[in-house]
């Protein structure tokens, strides 16, 4: 048993290392990567989706939030424009938060009042892990790529992937650093890692159930792990996919109370 | 294929350069893995879309009991009706908008409320009362134009603790089981109007015509009006609202003009985003108008509460003249967990210094030998219009808030919030506490308390602190 193990991590260590040696010099660049994993994760026309997000505490399912994604790529600054409404649970259902570029607001039916909150108030809670399936990271981030790497997935099954390392380069960004690995060939994502400006890791998400939608195949579960205490996860699944016509004057404070009424 | 996983998973461990990132999946749970979505929502508090897509919206029962600190004997006394020792209120609170039509929207909003209190039978006529909040018909005869009708709430401004922009909070309060401001604007009358709407990319323009429909009510800090609509209290006057809102230079401006009989005014707010965790937010506006005290005296005698006579209230300028409103602030997130908030607050028309000093002074005087009958409720009647129109007493304060929404777990949440007078450092602070027992139950606890002398705004209260828990259920 012991010689089939190492037999196998000697020919895994002879091919890995031959593949790279022998990609190196097509390597694609790092932002012809990123920009190829946000089209596996994103629709190129408006679209919509519902999401539930399911938290775990220590592997038992504890909350749930449903949230139904409206989004549409700017053409001219390439960002998503995202108005996220809650369905679940029945003390948020109605509440908007609207993501367009530097502009994020948080809408409370009850009080019809429009809160512009900041990158990191967005973070806080289950929404910010609505929009994790639409961040342009393209547009919003400077990627470096770190090199040829094998991981694992979320389902323990080796992937091949090129591991990624980027910087916030817009005010917009919500992290000033992440890390994404992206597998090779496919270009879809298998895990992204999220840092706080301070260094500290805050989420890993690992991709998952790659599904035919809305003209590709994309991840239709992503797991986020919080990092600052591990035996907290929140499973996003998506679905209902579909094409929508969403106006840009949608996309502003004052539309907000008019969606409630959609 | 078992074996072979197994074998990769060893390989893995054996070589972490190799593997170095996929150590982070070993936390996940396998049953997280194979878990069906239906099968977690099920496990899980409920969620998912549960309305129709014609009829949707929230309604919640909710049951607060509040508790007040004993009155203490103060040199101004408040009158014995507005103090109370404990109240106990069960609601039933719903807020639904209804498509009948792709261009056709209904919203109700309303809360019926039970009360019982001390020193008040268990069945009277100010037992049930019904806060009709929003009814009203939305047509949009072309893509991003509405027009609507009925009473709606229309709310403007970017601040939390003072919104000077926000023309159509006056008279709006109903009884409330926090002080918070950002929670008071939840159960807030709306306005009896017709609005039209127009949005384009680029921002959006709006008017409104409030019609005056009934002469005004008295200032009740009781609310004893029963199922009444109390449209005398909204609808007091013709109003007219004009706003402009933009999505220019990242700030998000709205200009407003407000037109009101010998009280309109203009304002602007703005808002911009500084960094990734903070954002600061101004507001102002501007009309001729007299100063708290002369409207108080004016409306008190309007409404017959005060005798034709202002003269038991503290001398005051009665001119009118240009005066000003501003809030300027900003929050901020720590840590990505806490956001603050501070806010300056200025009302040219409020409390100076020497206004207040003239209120403490009219108010003791009357316990002298010889001195007239006591103004105190006089005297009181100018701090329960500022509450009713709400509006700042004191010329300058501070807010400060803090929200802490996933505090030590991710079902507590705490919020905090304190007004400082910058006149006499008085502090009225509450904090709050909402446990979330489940998808469907909330708990919640708020402690408020008044700090400060007896010769300060918040030091003056003869009951100093409150404590309210609540239960509630949403459906």
């Amino acid at each position: 048993m012991l010689r089939t193990f190492s037999f196998l991590f000697v020919l895994t260590l002879a091919l890995v290392g031959r593949s790279d040696a022998a990609r190196a010099a097509d390597a694609p660049s790092a932002a012809d990567i990123v920009a190829a994993a946000d089209r596996v994760r994103n629709p190129d026309t408006p679209f919509r989706l519902s999401l539930t997000l399911v938290e775990y505490q220590r592997g038992r399912p504890h909350e749930s939030v449903g949230l139904a994604v409206h989004s549409k790529l700017d053409p001219t600054t390439f960002q998503y424009r995202n108005l996220v409404r809650y369905s679940a649970p029945a003390r948020d259902a109605g509440k908007l938060v609207l993501l367009s570029g530097g502009s994020m607001w948080f809408y409370d039916p009850a009080s019809k009042a429009s809160i512009r909150i900041s990158a990191q108030q967005r973070l806080i809670g289950q929404a910010s892990n609505g929009d994790v399936l639409t961040v342009n990271l393209a547009h919003d981030y400077k990627p470096r790529l770190v090199g040829g790497e094998s991981i694992q997935d979320a389902d323990r099954q080796p992937r091949d992937t090129w591991h990624l390392d980027l910087k916030a380069a817009t005010p917009e960004a919500a992290y000033s650093r992440l890390e994404t690995w992206i597998e090779k060939g496919t270009m879809r994502p298998v895990k992204s890692k999220f840092y706080s400006d301070s260094g500290r890791a805050l989420k890993i998400a690992y991709y998952r159930r790659y599904e035919p939608a809305l003209g590709a195949v994309r991840p239709l579960e992503t797991i986020i792990i919080d990092a600052v205490d591990p035996h907290l996860l929140t499973k996003v699944s998506a679905s209902d996919y579909r094409p929508e016509n969403l106006p840009d004057a949608w996309f502003q404070r004052e539309f907000l109370p008019r969606f409630s009424e959609q | 294929m078992r074996v072979g996983a197994g074998a990769i998973a060893v390989l893995l461990a054996l070589a972490p350069a190799l593997a170095k990132a996929g150590d982070d999946s070993d936390l996940i749970p396998r049953g997280v893995l194979d878990a069906k979505p239906e099968a977690e929502l099920a496990t899980a508090a409920p969620a998912g879309p549960r309305s129709s897509p014609a009829l949707y919206g929230k309604v919640f029962a909710e049951e607060a009991l509040s508790v007040w600190s004993p009155a203490r004997r103060m040199p101004v006394p408040e009158p014995p009706s507005l103090l109370l020792r404990w109240q106990n209120r069960a609601s039933l609170d719903a807020g639904m908008h209804w498509k009948l039509e792709p261009w056709l929207t209904l919203t109700l909003s309303d809360r019926l409320n039970v009360f019982e209190q001390d020193g008040q039978k268990l069945v009277t006529a100010n037992t049930v009362r019904n806060d009709l909040r929003e009814a009203s018909a939305s047509w949009q005869p072309t893509d991003n134009y509405y027009l609507e009708a009925g009473r709606i709430n229309v709310r403007n401004g970017a601040a939390l603790g003072f919104n000077p922009t926000d023309f159509f909070k006056t008279r709006s309060l109903v009884g409330q089981a926090s002080l918070d401001p950002s929670v008071i604007r939840q159960n807030r009358l709306g306005t009896l109007m017709l609005r039209a709407q127009a949005l384009w990319a680029w921002g959006s323009t709006s008017i409104a015509y409030a019609p005056k429909l009934a002469n005004p009510s008295q200032v009740s800090e009781k609310n004893p009006v029963g199922v009444d609509p109390r449209f005398d209290a909204t609808n007091a006057a013709h109003r007219v609202l004009c706003t402009l809102s933009l999505e220019l230079l990242d700030l998000s401006p709205q200009l407003l003009g407000y037109f009101e009989l010998h009280r309109s005014k203009l304002g602007v707010n703005v808002t911009r985003p500084i960094g990734n965790a903070v954002v600061v937010y101004a507001e102002w506006a501007a009309g001729p108008e007299q100063n708290l005290i002369a409207r108080a005296a004016d409306f008190g005698t309007r409404t017959g509460t005060l005798p034709p006579s202002a003269s038991r209230l503290p001398e005051t300028d009665l001119r009118v003249s240009l005066r000003s409103d501003l809030t300027s602030g900003l929050s901020w997130t720590l840590a990505t967990a806490v956001t603050l908030n501070v806010e300056y607050h200025f009302h040219e028309a409020g409390f100076t210094r020497n206004d207040w000093k003239n209120w403490f002074a009219l108010g003791s005087a009357s316990g002298a030998p010889g001195a007239p009958a006591s103004p105190a409720g006089a005297l009181w009647f100018v701090r329960g219009y500022a509450s009713d129109q709400q509006e700042p007493l004191s010329k300058h304060q501070v807010f400060i808030r803090a929200s802490w929404p996933r505090a030590l777990g991710p079902d507590l949440e705490l919020d905090a919030f304190a007004f400082v007078s910058l006149l006499d450092g008085s502090v009225l602070s509450q904090l709050a506490a909402n446990y979330y027992v489940s998808g469907a139950w909330t708990a919640s606890a708020y402690f408020s308390w008044n700090f400060g002398n007896a010769h300060t705004e918040r030091g003056s209260f003869a009951q100093r602190g409150n404590t309210t828990v609540a239960l509630t259920r949403y459906f």
